[in-house]
């Protein structure tokens, strides 16, 4: 608040001196005698000073900016009409292209390199030591024609001939620095990312070509020794302040679309608190931050690796091409957008993602979880379904192959003693052929007892004929249409299960079993006339470890079980 | 009759041939696997042969596979099969494409060599054999619908005794009915059934087929 009304009382205060003495002796005004121009030239100074006081950048950038400005607009002070500000016009008059040229330099958060900060510290010391006060020593206006000028109250004493070297080398000095700075921008903008030069071009380009026009000036009045107002001049400084007048908008221009992301995110976070679209996210980052192949991925709580937005496993990817960035909370990564790389150097993306989309990746993260904790607990009770299936099918075979065939060949083994005992003695003939008797109803018992551990026929021939096995054992199951498709063994299993558990709650009467495919769904419906009675959560947990629904109303139960193939 | 014997248990295998042979049948063969079954077959020509369901290599249903394979190959060769299951869709699997010369009997009946010596006659006369426990549970099972819903349900009685394999005279006594009687049955089946007047045999064949199918 403080730097702002310093930097507007400064900033109006330099306008109307500039005015002021501008107005005095048009002839000697780089504006000459055009209102235009002046205002213009005005303008440009206040602009960078109001797009400086406004911008959401670095303090640093913005004081630099600002005294660019300002600094700019003291161009027309050291001419006879200034008055008291003449001093400082002398000293001031080649300050704003070393502080546009550090501004630049720090705009986009950027820290000062090595090389920047040495041409910086020429650039300063040309400009406010060689050509500002280091002149200002030694030039007495008056003795050298300037028979209106004010006094320059810094003089020390008058020294013609090293005022002359010193404006020379000045000059010369501030046209080399000048153009290695701008070849400097142009290296930086052809070698920054894409993203990065989105953000740096607006304002670094126009700094370049003013910091350049102006060492253009600098070559031009090097061999005079001073910069003066000849139509060169003049033709050069109006390009001058058209290339401020772009920087400002630069800056103004990376305002606005700050605040249109920030917008954008906004009505994300709203969205997102409204509704909770899976993976919506992803595509809204997608679209603000102008990455299409953007990816949102979240760190599981038990760090068992990441998930997407809709829970499923997912890995980061370790590609060149792809970069990660981690979003972080109390020192643990919650969540990482993989982007192109260069995306987040943008310093306004990071910071956007940082704040206003930490809330909608938090709250899509803690959905993601719990997909993914719903589906590997769905995956752990199928695991042991189909263990418990693998061994009722692994005793089932055990039965037949073992006990059964020993059973039989006992009873055939019995068959040939009795017919070489029978006639001898018809007692034990009896004791034998009763034996043979328990035997055959061993086998018969067996085999309903396997059969209801899982029907070989559920395995071999699907459901339908299972269905129809159930049904001989069960007269009153009445098979209406079942479809006579396979489908994997978990889903037939979880089906004849179903149907099985279902039919031993029905109220006595017929029961009626239909089963037909749709939609990648397979649907077994049971109807009952007299009713089912008790609790169907077995059966909601037999059918849900294949990913199935279960609805029960008081005279039929239905599945639905995913069978997609 | 020269039958054969495919069982993958040893004991068994000699037992049933032992009592095959006391009750006047040649054993012309004996094997425990589903592959030398067929070889056996293509070599020895047997008239029936008796095939137990579960054989290796896979011990599921190679058997009946095996079964199938010896139909098609020689249609005149007869195929009893003894199962474990009482499910009437593996009987009907082996009844499907040529219900003439075929059995399916439980597993149960091995040591019963007058239902087996019955059986094994019966098939190579030409007739189909199901096992009687497997009928009585069609006869009892409730149906959607069907084309057995025409038939009465002594109509219904009789069939299940032909698809047992009964003769009309056995029918007949079963139920104590005169012969006359039983054909007059027998013809109103056929007729609801939509099974045209031909080779008599053939038509009882066909009867038991669509009982089976409608279960």
């Amino acid at each position: 608040m403080v730097y702002r009304l310093v930097a507007w009382t400064v900033a109006l205060a330099a306008a109307a001196v500039t005015i002021a003495i501008a107005r005095a002796e048009p002839s000697d005004a780089l504006a000459g005698d055009s209102a235009l121009a002046l205002v213009a030239e005005v303008a440009a100074g206040l602009l960078l000073v109001a797009t400086a006081v406004a911008s959401r950048a670095r303090t640093g950038f913005r004081v630099l900016l600002a005294a660019s400005g300002i600094a700019w607009l003291s161009g027309e002070w050291n001419s006879p009409g200034a008055g008291a500000a003449f001093t400082a016009g002398l000293v001031l008059y080649a300050a704003w292209p070393p502080l546009l040229a550090h501004a630049a330099l720090l705009y986009g958060d950027r820290r000062l390199r090595r090389s920047d900060v040495a041409l910086l510290a020429v650039a300063y010391a040309d400009s406010l030591l060689v050509l500002g006060a280091g002149s200002a020593l030694f030039l007495d206006p008056r003795p050298q024609g300037c028979f209106d000028c004010p006094a320059n109250r810094l003089l020390v004493s008058a020294e013609p001939e090293l005022v002359a070297e010193l404006g020379r080398a000045g000059l010369y000095v501030a046209a080399a620095w000048s153009a290695t700075f701008a070849a400097l921008a142009l290296v930086r903008l052809t070698t920054a990312t894409p993203a990065r030069r989105r953000v740096d071009l607006p304002v670094l380009l126009p700094a370049a070509a003013a910091v350049a026009l102006f060492g253009a000036r600098a070559l031009h009045g090097g061999e005079r020794g001073f910069l003066s107002n000849d139509p060169t001049d003049r033709a050069l400084w109006a390009a001058q302040l058209a290339a401020l007048a772009l920087v400002a908008a630069g800056v103004a221009w990376e305002r606005l679309r700050a605040r249109r992301m920030r917008d954008q995110l906004a009505e994300l976070v709203v969205e997102l608190g409204r509704s909770s679209p899976t993976g919506g996210l992803r595509d809204q980052l997608a679209r603000t931050f102008g990455d299409p192949s953007l990816e949102v991925l979240h760190a599981r709580d038990d760090d068992a690796g990441w998930v997407d937005g809709d829970g499923r496993p997912a890995r980061l990817p370790r590609d060149v091409h792809r970069e990660v960035t981690r979003v972080l909370a109390g020192g643990r990564e919650l969540s990482a957008v993989v982007h192109r790389p260069g995306l987040l150097e943008d310093p306004a993306v990071a910071a956007e993602l940082a704040d206003a989309a930490r809330l909608a990746l938090e709250h899509e993260r803690l959905g993601a979880i719990r997909r993914a904790q719903l589906e590997s607990l769905r995956a752990s009770r199928g695991r042991i379904v189909a263990t418990a299936d693998a061994e009722r099918r692994s005793l089932e075979r055990d039965l037949h192959d073992g006990a059964q065939q020993r059973l039989a060949t006992l009873a055939v083994a019995i068959r040939l003693a009795r017919r070489q005992l029978a006639s001898e003695d018809p007692q034990l003939d009896g004791e034998l052929a009763a034996a043979e008797q328990g035997l055959r109803d061993a086998l018969a018992e067996l085999r309903e007892l396997a059969h209801g551990l899982i029907p070989a026929v559920l395995a071999h021939e699907g459901l339908k004929p299972a269905v129809e096995a159930l049904a001989d054992r069960s007269p009153r199951l009445v098979v209406g249409d079942v479809t006579a498709e396979r489908f994997d063994a978990p889903v037939e299993s979880a089906a004849y299960f179903f149907v099985a558990e279902s039919l031993r709650r029905c109220g006595d009467g017929d029961v009626a079993v239909s089963a037909r495919r749709e939609d990648g769904r397979l649907l077994v419906r049971l109807e009952a006339a007299a009713g089912i009675a008790g609790s169907t959560i077995d059966l909601e947990d037999r059918v849900g470890a294949v990913g199935g629904t279960l609805t029960a109303t008081a005279h039929a139960v239905r599945a639905e079980l995913p069978c997609e193939s | 009759m020269r039958v054969l014997i495919a069982d993958d248990e040893a004991l068994l295998r000699d037992g049933l041939a032992r009592l095959l042979e006391d009750a006047g049948f040649e054993v012309v063969g004996r094997c425990g696997d589903a592959d030398a079954l067929l070889r056996m077959v293509d070599a020895r020509r047997p008239e029936v042969a008796v095939v137990d369901i579960r054989m290796p290599p896979n011990n599921t249903d190679d058997g009946l596979l095996a079964a199938q394979e010896i139909r098609r190959r020689h249609p005149r060769i007869g195929v009893l099969v003894l199962s474990h299951h009482l499910e009437a869709h593996y009987a009907m699997r082996l009844l499907e494409e040529v219900p003439e010369r075929a059995g399916y009997l439980l597993k149960e009946r091995v040591s019963d060599v007058a239902v087996l010596a019955d059986a094994l006659r019966r098939i190579g006369e030409g007739e189909c054999v199901v096992d009687p426990t497997i009928v009585s549970r069609l006869v009892a099972r409730k149906r959607a619908r069907g084309p057995l819903d025409e038939l009465t349900d002594r109509e219904r009685e009789v069939l299940a005794l032909i698809a047992e394999g009964l003769s009309n005279a056995a029918i007949g006594e079963r139920m104590y009915l005169s012969p006359k009687t039983v054909e007059a049955h027998i013809s109103q089946i056929f007729m609801k059934l939509d099974l045209r007047p031909g080779a008599d045999q053939h038509r009882r064949v066909l009867a038991v087929l669509a009982y089976l199918r409608a279960s």
